[in-house]
């Protein structure tokens, strides 16, 4: 960043628009610091694309969001019927909302994509513990945001969904049945309850999402990006010090993710106008009855995105451990960058303990996100209770294999 | 660390708790539908009209937006599915006033505008073809065990051949997937063109990229 | 990278003008195409449009001079039928009006002759004031108390003060600048005017 203040001085003495604007607003430094001159390791491979994708997510759902809330309704009597408006009176309706409904699926792939590459590479080590906290409260918040707009079509499964999930505040002792409660608003999931979802999922946690993502950038360029081989470019710096094996952000990683960014939206037009239900993953078939207190649908599953912790929830027999379980199935994630203390990053030079255990780890999850999609079997329980254990076996074990970890030699500059 | 080890322990030591899923137990047979075929739609409507409408409503469907999308006028729509009763711009209401489906059936006829995406046309084709008569006479259907619906299209498959009454159930299949979502066929015809024009998008991207990279040196 | 070390590498920067230019150009294309759901979604909607079909009149009760009111579009629409009294009333007041032969007025080719209507005895007028949009009052009589003496008869409206004849012409030195629009409509048959639809032909039914 040595280029700043000259920068800074030459737009001074600009009196273009640019120049003018400069001077009252750190313009050229902040596209500099962030963009122009982020300098970002050369070696980065598919799984850096899935950073941009998810901001290029956020923005579709932002804006498709604000487009249906033209439209809807929120409210018990209303809510449904305003859907299927939407869906057939509106002009265009169908589109933006299946391009809401498919950006929400699309957001979690991407994310859990994104996420996958920080284990894979070690991006949640030293110097990057914040950079992978902001994220897991961003995932959080996310999941927050998810499940509230799941209620808002007030169809069968985001009744019975959301009844599902309130309840599991009721397992917490003493305070736990009061407290969902005071969540629902009323005795039963209502008209109360939609509004304060909507307003939660309209305001607040977009809001929320927002301040989230600008710390997550922020504090991901404070201390530069990390790179399938996990060695630090800010070691070897030119006469300028500049990294050597760091490219400025723009144009080169611009145009590369604008390609990423292009290939993703046919994915995703692809799904938008060919597989708009995704299999009944996506949009759920028993949300097209209307909501019914009096009437449970026969399976009742939460929204892909949400099954792994689902199907944690159902392997443990007891109501409150359950609960306990699939929170801290959650939570156990933000510890990773202390529970993993293996010095070296990229799953490339690691050794053979780590790669059987992130294996079993990513198989675990996979398993339990199929398992927390079916309904409930003898057999299927039992092997969701095994993969449960698997689950927090990789936390467990981690911590003691990684301290002897027998690595490969990390190369010195980036390949 | 410890903590985590006792709950670790205590995940191993739970038991195996069970419990068994319910579900309906028919195979369903392929509707073979096609939403393209305008004359099936156009018999769907009359079907839909003369056999479900005495009960069933399509409270999100208007006949003008019928007629447009298959390939009627204004006058038509009304004419065929409401005998001049209603406006165009009417929703599509169920003939049998409130109340009576209660007292009569036991039970509210649910509107069917979107039973096709919740159940899926196959399911629709399989329920009309699946009633049978009991031991004592009385009508009920393999799909939906004790449904208070009688058998609608008995007059159809008594005196009509085999594939009529196949057609018919397929076009009251066919009617009730278009309704079910009216748009698809438009974004069916828009989709690829959407993914062409991307398509030659990448192509442009992807040779920029190339371009640029190539300042870069592994 | 500064453009001479671009050169010394044999880079060409025509070429990646070209490219960037073009494919900012598609790209700017496509993001206009992905514009155009969302403005026209603000299109009144298929429900909006239902709302706003024509809506048809029984003209058999209305008594001569009578006035009836109907919703259209959520607007209300008058339907007056004028005695012969009234129509010959029409022509006298034509010096003192702002647009006599309806050159700067809304209505229908087929409705712009003297006195405004498809048939000269029924008026199908939009019962809303062309200045702010108020709710012009209906003052058939001659000389009403709350018009004046001079009062030939026609529409007041209490908001301004602006007042319009019996066809719905404005008179000069009031705040509304035009006629009252007149509502596309035609006759089904002699007793029955459908208001929202042109007629088939030219001013017939």
């Amino acid at each position: 960043m040595s280029h700043k203040h000259s920068e800074t001085q030459a737009s001074e003495k600009q009196s273009s628009l640019l120049g003018w604007l400069d001077r009252r607003y750190p313009l050229v430094s902040t596209w500099n610091e962030h963009v122009g001159e982020y300098y970002a390791p050369k070696n980065f491979n598919f799984w850096y694309f899935f950073g941009s994708l998810a901001l290029l997510v956020l923005v579709n759902q932002f804006i498709t969001g604000i487009w249906l809330t033209m439209s809807y309704k929120p409210s018990a009597a209303e809510a449904f019927n305003s859907i299927e408006y939407i869906m057939r009176d509106v002009e265009w309706g169908w589109l933006i909302r299946y391009m809401h409904s498919t950006g929400a699926s699309a957001f979690f792939i991407v994310i859990y994509l994104h996420m996958m590459r920080g284990l894979l590479y070690g991006s949640y080590k030293e110097p990057r513990e914040l950079v992978w906290l902001l994220g897991m409260l961003l995932f959080l918040v996310l999941m927050a945001e998810a499940f509230m707009g799941y209620l808002l079509p007030w169809g069968q499964m985001s009744y019975w969904g959301a009844q599902v999930i309130i309840s599991l505040f009721g397992a917490i002792p003493v305070i736990g049945p009061d407290l969902a409660l005071w969540v629902r608003g009323d005795f039963v999931i209502s008209d109360v309850t939609l509004n304060r979802f909507f307003a939660l999922h309209v305001i607040a946690l977009p809001l929320i999402l927002i301040i989230l993502v600008f710390m997550h950038i922020v504090a991901l360029h404070k201390v530069g990006s990390n790179n399938p081989d996990g060695v630090e470019i800010k070691k070897y710096k030119n006469e300028s010090g500049l990294p050597i094996d760091g490219i400025p952000f723009h144009p080169y990683y611009s145009v590369k993710d604008s390609m990423g960014a292009v290939f993703f939206m046919i994915l995703f037009a692809f799904v938008v106008f060919y597989w708009p239900e995704g299999g009944g993953f996506f949009i759920e078939p028993p949300n097209f009855e209307p909501a019914n207190p009096l009437k449970t649908p026969d399976h009742i599953a939460p929204v892909w995105y949400f099954t792994p912790f689902y199907a944690i929830l159902r392997a443990v027999p007891d109501k409150f451990l359950g609960v306990v379980a699939m929170g801290g199935a959650i939570a156990v994630l933000f510890a990773m960058p202390w529970l993993d203390r293996c010095k070296v990053k990229s799953i490339r030079y690691r050794g053979a303990s780590f790669k059987l255990l992130l294996t079993m780890f990513v198989v675990s999850f996979i398993a339990l996100g199929y398992l927390g999609t079916q309904p409930s079997t003898p057999e299927l329980t039992k092997a969701a209770q095994l993969f449960t254990a698997l689950y927090f076996a990789f936390f467990l074990i981690l911590p003691f294999t990684s301290v002897n970890e027998k690595t490969k030699p990390i190369p010195e500059r980036v390949h | 660390m410890k903590k985590l080890v006792w709950m670790f322990s205590l995940l191993l030591a739970m038991p195996f708790a069970a419990q068994s899923a319910g579900g309906p137990a028919i195979e369903l047979e392929p509707a073979e539908n096609n939403l393209r075929d305008q004359n099936s739609l156009q018999r769907g409507a009359v079907l839909f009209s003369n056999y479900c409408m005495a009960c069933h409503s399509l409270k999100y469907m208007r006949y003008n937006r019928i007629a447009r999308d298959i390939g009627w006028s204004d006058e038509e729509v009304v004419a065929k599915m409401a005998y001049g009763m209603n406006s165009v711009v009417d929703d599509v209401e169920t003939r049998m006033l409130p109340g009576v489906g209660m007292d009569v059936l036991g039970t509210e006829p649910p509107d069917l505008s979107l039973m096709a995406r919740l159940k899926g046309t196959d399911y629709i084709y399989t329920f009309l073809r699946s009633y049978y008569q009991d031991g004592q006479g009385k009508w009920n259907n393999h799909a939906l065990e004790g449904t208070s619906m009688p058998n609608v299209l008995e007059g159809i498959e008594r005196h009509a051949s085999s594939e009529d009454y196949a057609q018919a159930a397929r076009d009251i299949s066919n009617f009730l997937e278009y309704v079910g979502e009216p748009a698809k066929m438009k974004r069916m015809d828009l989709g690829w063109k959407v993914i062409a024009f991307l398509l030659v998008l990448l192509l442009l991207t992807y040779i920029l990229k190339k371009e640029y990279w190539r300042d870069i040196k592994h | 990278m500064s453009t001479k070390e671009h050169k010394s590498k044999g880079v060409d920067l025509q070429r990646r003008k070209i490219l960037t230019g073009a494919t900012g150009v598609v790209g700017a294309a496509g993001a206009t195409f992905l514009a155009v759901p969302f403005v026209s979604s603000w299109q009144p909607s298929e429900k909006a449009k239902a709302a706003g079909a024509p809506v048809d009149i029984d003209l058999s009760k209305l008594q001569p001079g009578q006035m009836v009111t109907v919703s259209w579009r959520g607007k209300p629409v008058w339907v007056v039928r004028r005695t012969p009294d009234m129509l010959e009333r029409l022509s006298a007041s034509d010096s003192q009006l702002r647009d006599p032969a309806s050159q700067e007025s809304i209505q229908p080719d087929y409705c712009q002759n003297p006195s405004r209507a498809i048939n000269e005895e029924y008026l199908v007028v939009v019962g809303i004031c062309t200045h702010l949009g108020c709710a012009p009052l209906y003052r058939p009589a001659i000389g009403s108390p709350d018009v004046g003496a001079d009062w030939q008869g026609g529409f007041f409206c209490p908001c301004h003060g602006s007042r319009f004849d019996l066809a719905g012409r404005v008179f000069q030195s009031v705040p509304a600048p035009t006629n009252l629009e007149i509502p596309p409509h035609h006759f089904v048959n002699a007793n029955l005017v459908r208001i929202g639809e042109d007629p088939k032909k030219e001013g017939v039914a």
